[in-house]
């Protein structure tokens, strides 16, 4: 509807643009219509030509290649991401691995302890048992040892303590008898 | 005459007068706002596009900004079928957009402001879209004037219609355009001389209309330059994506 009426107007208008134009609207009047015309053709061809062939290829270039340039960079993002994730992955395979390897060393070697000191154990406690054994020998002996030393001795002073107090010399063998006698019957009380 | 609103629309010849075939194409102040503005455009554009930084720089950003608004307004309005045409609409956004924000400065000449200059973009417009429809579709192309749904006795007078539709697009395209800068030129120019009539006194309150009209103004530059490479895109989406 409006456009109707505006152009209605204007056909009203453009009908008498001679008695217009002298009433005050140059845009009416034909002096330099083909001027402006043909300057309009003329520059609007030579911007076109420009713009088409020079401008906008180059924005059209500096807009491509920062799109790509972004999804390149993303491409790159994922990949390293992906690449990363699957590192991580295997590190913590790897983790893994190594605490089960650490249990098992752990339980090895203490497996391994265990029997090293019940060895170590069995070998201190045969040592412990044969010195033992050589010591309880070493004492029947030295025991058997100091009774004859006892015996000797207590021959040798009973002689002595006879011979101080009655002043004779007693038989030698005759005190021997008796001291065997004596100890004979009363060892048991010494040892 | 120099406080006449219209006298600023005047086109007047710039050095000496060339004829061709009797036909007076004489350099005028209007071709030389329309260097003026073209040349801007390629300034503007040589300065967004002279270095290429992945991190853009402030032209370039803004060079960019022009793109991506025109390529996503192609693309919304028209299909991924009008790639082709993008550079003639960027051309025709910035060409149209400079034109009137050239015409913003004072005692400068808004090229649009007339209706010889909308009425040949717009012919073009017209003439190429109807040539595109036919190359793409055939004699397929009439469908566009005859609505599918639409009752049999109905029918003649839609057909009708959406002809005249289709006819006045050049005349409601390069009118809009005219009518919206001659207008807003004019309410300026209204409000500047009431500045000067009123005095010291009372042309405070003018001045500020015209403070206030100059901000609307160029918003209207901008919405009418978008307007005018919308309504291409959708022209284009006609002969393109035959729909109807």
């Amino acid at each position: 509807m409006k456009i109707l009426v505006l152009a209605s107007f204007f056909l009203m208008i453009f009908g008498k643009n001679l008695l217009a134009a002298e009433a005050g609207m140059p845009q009416l009047d034909p002096e330099y219509w083909a001027s402006q015309a043909f300057w309009l053709i003329l520059i609007f061809t030579l911007l076109y030509l420009s713009i088409s062939k020079l401008f906008v290829p180059k924005i059209r270039n500096s807009i491509d290649v920062r799109n790509s340039k972004i999804k390149d960079d993303l491409d790159e993002a994922k990949n390293l991401k992906d690449a990363s994730e699957k590192k991580l992955k295997e590190y913590e395979n790897l983790i893994e691995s190594a605490k089960r390897e650490v249990q098992k060393i752990n339980t090895d070697s203490k497996e391994k302890l265990n029997d090293d000191i019940q060895k170590k154990k069995k070998l201190v406690e045969k040592e412990i048992d044969s010195a033992a054994e050589k010591a309880q020998s070493e004492i029947t002996s030295l025991k058997k040892n100091s009774i004859n030393d006892i015996l000797k001795i207590s021959e040798k002073m009973t002689a002595t303590v006879i011979e101080e107090i009655s002043g004779d010399k007693l038989n030698e063998s005759s005190i021997k008898a008796a001291i065997t006698e004596i100890s004979k019957k009363k060892i048991s009380n010494y040892l | 005459m120099a406080t006449n609103p219209m006298h600023q629309f005047n086109v007047y010849r710039i050095g000496p007068e060339v004829k061709i075939a009797g036909i007076d194409i004489s350099f005028t102040n209007s071709s030389l706002f329309m260097l003026l503005s073209a040349g801007a455009i390629c300034i503007f554009l040589l300065l967004g596009t002279r270095e290429k930084k992945l991190i853009p720089g402030k032209m370039q950003l803004v060079a960019e900004i022009f793109y991506n608004f025109i390529a996503k307004m192609i693309s919304d309005t028209a299909g991924s079928k009008a790639k082709p045409y993008f550079p003639f609409i960027f051309s025709l956004f910035m060409f149209v957009l400079f034109c009137n924000m050239v015409g913003m400065f004072p005692y400068s000449f808004t090229v649009t402001s007339h209706i010889i200059v909308t009425l040949i973009m717009a012919m073009f417009i017209f003439v190429a879209v109807t040539v595109i429809g036919f190359i793409k579709h055939g004699f397929k192309y009439l469908k566009i004037f005859v609505p599918s749904g639409v009752p049999v006795l109905l029918l003649p007078l839609i057909t009708i219609i959406e002809i005249i539709s289709y006819l006045s697009r050049p005349v409601s395209l390069s009118v809009r355009l005219f009518a919206n800068m001659m207008a807003g030129h004019t309410m300026l120019k209204v409000f500047g001389g009431f500045v000067i009539s009123l005095g010291l006194l009372g042309g405070w309150l003018p001045l500020s209309f015209s403070v206030a009209l100059t901000g609307l103004e160029i918003l209207v530059a901008f919405l009418q330059a978008y307007v005018f490479a919308i309504l291409t895109c959708i022209y284009l989406n006609d002969a393109l994506n035959l729909h109807h």
